[in-house]
């Protein structure tokens, strides 16, 4: 198997801090990371982080708001976030509408807080307002940073995301050749999330020059959901001899858009996140969705899809009723497994994890 | 129109259920008592304006069992920008309206429950569950409901409306219009107005074809005049109570409610809150208070727990406490004046933008803050509901700063708005109890 070595996102802040760039610790899911960097600002993001000590959390949220949110706070009140300059929080939910709000109103951080409105429907309209939404955003960080990038440099930085998002889109379509675990994959993909365009587009050309002429002979699962937390979760599925072949979750699939048509640079940030793959916390339709996963299923050969959801991720809860539904209908086996990204995968869910894998490599052979 | 439709409407509902509904009130006014379990010697006795309401929801849902066929039907949120509809002659039903009523009539738990069996979450709002288990089992104390013919689904309350009437869509196979009010953290930007107008713009065309008729501009601004004055209404409803001893309880404007939000455009409602208001006043002038022996004076926030009315209201009762102002029924009073008959779709979009759910959590607490000046509170009892997530993240921050700037007694009581299975009376007593010796 490959190995490829990731900084840690400690090391990636302090270099940024080196090279005189300003840290904006981003709240899930959706932003356009071209916009920040054509500030010179190294987005990192926030999910999570996994294992974090909630506690602090309860000073301003009740128990039946999910982990993500939880530690998210906590992260932030642990004073793990003092190195960023700028917290951004993304509209992505009621909860984390909520997060926003809190600390706007009750915590009131030192950095500069930027919050961002998300359309909810795939139309003209929606770009219209996503590019008027990221203008505001775009004078915001002018008067904080006291310059305002050119078009040119916007347009630039947009043109390397949508380099990274072709060749992200085409490492999954060949992700049976690559010579990686599930954990390992997925590990460089996430690295996504606070590493610079540069540095993460050179570890996928170098997965690039390994993928391998042979397959790995392994069923395929589809993983659904936020985020993989804990990672753990993957490495059960490759003991299984099954491996993860494609996904459909907020921190990666979900967030490969593709690209924009306008001139515009905020018209073109924005088509790019509105026309992005389905997502629950868009409200997208049955259809599209359910129709996004019977593709990923067709490219990727997978036999069934595991749907790993937050416990009180309302958006996601929504769909699985109907959508399983959908999927049994058209032959697709699907598990749901709830998690909590700060406690330990509970034996129950490894044992259904197992089970769910072997039943589906039972039915492939 | 169908004709076969049209005639068992016309018989069952508009000849005989009317008719009957109608007696029925005119009796229940003319020999107007306090129901046997009512506590006279701890509350003033129910508004006698209370059977109007009753009148108002019963015919409501009779219409809504034989409305299938004769009128168009839409399904919509409660914040939804409902003016249009009203104006193309929707017959408007309201699934949180529906759910609240099965939670008052204690049948939300079993309706939920058949949702869960389809694998609905627990841990979803609990008006989803109730609604989407009355729809895979057609369980409803009301009877029946109508199939929509549209949905109208504005996040103008939350994202969860968007994620339920996706499911919504999903089973009646029926047009979905989406109204997204992007959240309001300190003032609504121009280009959110501008987006929301849009929306508004374009949903005529949908609900036009829908309705297979025009949309009428007379029409729609007798409708949004009939809007904006039942909301001043209920807003002098409400404002009343900063009366000593206040006329009426939150508890009280839970139940009587529902016309604001249900048949809000309709003239029926703008008669039946100027009844009530009238009763109020002479309520005031007589000195009766809707706890009769007030002593303390609170302020509720979020939704009501339903299936606890009752208790809540006598048990605060006993202890001399009325709650008089709500951030939750002031929603539907509060935007009348944002209200414009001459712009409408510019109003609409405005008013319905800045409904308090979709405001900061600071928002909150200043509303919340005026209201203990200006109705002249003692302490506040925060709802927090597991099911709301919009409505109780935040809570936490205003609890403290009520106790801390204000120094007002302020509870935080654990509680699902729809779910009993997240309510314990005995813990509720004692935290309750506890927060009434706070304010002694
Ligand atoms: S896990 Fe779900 S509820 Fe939590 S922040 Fe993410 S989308 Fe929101
Ligand atoms: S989440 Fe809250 S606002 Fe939304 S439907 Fe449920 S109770 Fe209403």
């Amino acid at each position: 198997m490959l190995h490829i070595d990731i900084p840690s996102r400690k090391e990636v802040i302090e270099k940024a801090k080196s090279e005189g760039k300003k840290i904006a610790a981003i709240y899930p899911i959706h932003y356009p990371r071209e916009l920040f960097r054509s500030f010179n600002i190294q987005p990192i993001e926030v999910w999570g982080p996994p294992k974090t000590d909630t506690k602090k959390a309860n000073a301003h949220l009740q128990s039946y708001i999910c982990s993500v949110v939880q530690s998210g706070l906590a992260f932030y009140l642990e004073k793990q976030l003092d190195i960023a300059d700028i917290i951004a929080v993304p509209h992505s939910c009621d909860s984390l509408q909520g997060l926003g709000s809190i600390f706007k109103d009750f915590i009131n951080p030192k950095h500069e807080l930027i919050t961002i409105y998300l359309p909810r429907e795939k139309n003209k309209e929606n770009v219209e307002f996503l590019s008027n939404e990221l203008k505001r955003i775009y004078k915001q960080l002018s008067e904080f940073c006291g310059f305002s990038p050119s078009s040119e440099k916007l347009m630039e930085e947009i043109k390397k995301e949508e380099e990274i998002d072709e060749i992200v889109d085409k490492l999954y379509r060949i992700r049976e050749n690559l010579p990686l675990s599930s954990r390992g994959f997925y590990a460089i993909l996430r690295s996504r999330e606070y590493l610079s365009p540069d540095e993460f587009k050179s570890k996928l050309e170098y997965i690039l020059l390994h993928a391998s002429k042979g397959r790995l002979k392994k069923t395929g699962v589809v993983f659904s959901g936020l985020l993989p937390e804990p990672m753990e979760i993957f490495d059960i599925i490759d003991e299984m001899d099954c491996f993860v072949a494609m996904d459909d979750m907020a921190c990666c699939m979900r967030r490969v858009y593709g690209k924009g048509n306008s001139d515009d640079p905020f018209e073109r940030m924005a088509e790019r996140i509105v026309n992005g793959p389905p997502d629950p916390t868009k409200g997208n339709s049955f259809n599209e969705r359910f129709g996004f996963l019977k593709s990923l299923i067709e490219i990727s050969g997978a036999k069934g899809i595991v749907f790993y959801n937050v416990k009180f991720c309302e958006p996601e809860y929504f769909y699985h009723p109907i959508l399983k539904e959908k999927l049994s209908k058209a032959g697709i086996k699907s598990l749901i497994i709830e998690t909590d990204i700060n406690e330990p995968i509970s034996q129950q869910t490894i044992t259904r994890i197992k089970a769910f894998t072997e039943m589906l490599r039972e039915n492939e052979q | 129109m169908n004709l076969r439709d049209s005639i068992k409407y016309l018989f069952s509902y508009k000849i005989a259920g009317e008719t009957f509904i109608k007696l029925n009130t005119k009796k229940a006014f003319k020999n107007f008592k306090p129901p046997k379990s009512w506590r006279t010697d701890i509350l003033a006795p129910p508004l006698k304006t209370g059977v109007y309401t009753k009148e108002i929801i019963a015919k409501h849902y009779l219409e809504g069992r034989y409305v299938n066929g004769v009128k168009p039907v839409a399904w919509v949120t409660s914040g939804a920008p409902i003016e249009i509809l009203k104006a193309l002659g929707f017959y408007i039903l309201y699934p949180e309206n529906h759910g609240a009523l099965c939670g008052a009539r204690k049948a939300a738990l079993e309706i939920s429950e058949e949702a869960e069996k389809k694998g609905y979450s627990m841990d979803i709002c609990s008006y989803a569950r109730t609604d989407i288990g009355s729809i895979l089992s057609k369980k409803t104390p009301v009877g029946k409901l109508p199939k929509p013919d549209l949905l109208l689904c504005c996040t103008n309350i939350c994202q969860t409306v968007l994620y339920w009437y996706r499911v919504l869509a999903e089973y009646y196979k029926v047009p979905l219009i989406v109204i997204d009010t992007p959240f309001v953290y300190d003032e609504a930007k121009e280009h959110d107005i501008e987006y929301v107008k849009k929306q508004l713009e374009a949903s005529i065309d949908v609900s036009e074809m829908v309705a297979k008729k025009s949309l009428s501009f007379t029409k729609l601004k007798e409708i949004v005049k009939l809007s904006k004055m039942a909301a001043e209404l209920w807003l002098e409803i409400m404002s009343s109570n900063k009366n000593i001893p206040s006329p009426i309880s939150v508890f009280d404007q839970f139940i009587h409610m529902a016309p604001i939000v249900e048949k809000r455009g309709d003239a029926v409602t703008v008669d039946f809150y100027s009844k009530m208001l009238k009763e109020i006043k002479e309520r005031i002038k007589n000195g009766i208070g809707a706890v009769k022996n007030e002593k303390k004076r609170v302020l509720w926030d979020n939704l009501p727990i339903w299936y606890k009315i009752k208790f809540l209201s006598e048990f605060l009762a006993e202890h001399g406490v009325s709650v008089v102002a709500s951030t939750y029924t002031n929603a539907w009073g509060e935007l009348a004046p944002m209200m414009d008959i001459e712009r409408p779709i510019e109003s609409m979009a405005r008013t319905y933008t800045y409904p308090i759910l979709n405001r900061g959590t600071g928002h909150k607490l200043k509303t919340m803050e005026m209201m203990v000046k200006e109705f002249d509170l003692d302490g506040a009892i925060l709802h927090s509901d597991r099911s709301c997530k919009p409505y109780s993240v935040g809570q936490v921050d205003q609890r403290l700063k009520l106790l801390n700037e204000l120094g007002a007694a302020a509870l935080l009581l654990e509680a699902d708005h729809n779910d009993p299975r997240a309510f314990s009376d005995e813990q509720s007593k004692s935290r309750l109890k506890a927060f009434v010796e706070m304010m002694e």
